[in-house]
């Protein structure tokens, strides 16, 4: 799937995709729950938190 | 690049322009030329207004999916962090006349100064918006 395409499906822009993936920019929670059900898994295994960052 | 950080562009650098060679007239014209005219700012209005909706037009014909989209939750963040800067600059420049007022400057000068900081919180709020994004804040 390109970005292009996961930002269609979770009406977003493809530059904030882009962020997410960057790890430059933390989604919403709404807009993470969209993500994780494009992907089919668990909120946990598309996110995760570290306590360092 | 975003069709956002486009019109981001586009506001930056057409502001700059236009009204620089405004603020440059008023410059150059100096004390002589008494009196705030309307005319010349109206014209410069009407010039800026044209070329930021024919730019924007523009960039929307080469891009009009990203055109028609939405801004998205990042796009309002963005704008939200780059207003904030912007009013604090502007509530800091309006002190700043205020306090210079104090001292009787022409009417003029002071009419041309709460222009010019009206647009440069203006542009310093585009500014603003296209740090962020090339930043990919």
């Amino acid at each position: 799937m390109t970005q292009q395409e996961l930002a269609e499906k979770i009406k977003l822009t493809r530059q904030t995709v882009n962020a997410i993936e960057q790890g430059k920019y933390s989604p919403s929670l709404e807009a993470a729950f969209r993500i994780s059900a494009v992907f089919g898994k668990p909120l946990e295994s598309v996110f995760h938190y570290s306590q360092d960052e | 690049m975003s069709f956002r950080e486009k019109s981001a562009w586009i506001s930056v650098l057409s502001m700059s322009g236009i009204y620089g060679f405004y603020f440059w007239s008023v410059i150059h014209a100096g004390p002589k030329a008494g009196g705030f005219h309307f005319g010349g700012l109206l014209q410069t209005i009407i010039a800026l207004v044209v070329l930021q909706v024919a730019l924007t037009i523009a960039v929307a014909i080469f891009t009009p999916k990203e055109a028609k989209a939405p801004r998205d939750e990042r796009d309002k963040l963005i704008e939200l962090r780059a207003m904030r800067v912007a009013y604090s600059g502007l509530a800091t420049a309006v002190a700043l006349a205020c306090f210079f007022g104090a001292f009787n400057p022409p009417i003029v000068f002071n009419a041309n100064s709460l222009l010019f900081i009206l647009v440069t919180a203006e542009i310093l709020r585009s500014a603003c918006q296209i740090v962020q994004y090339r930043r990919g804040a």
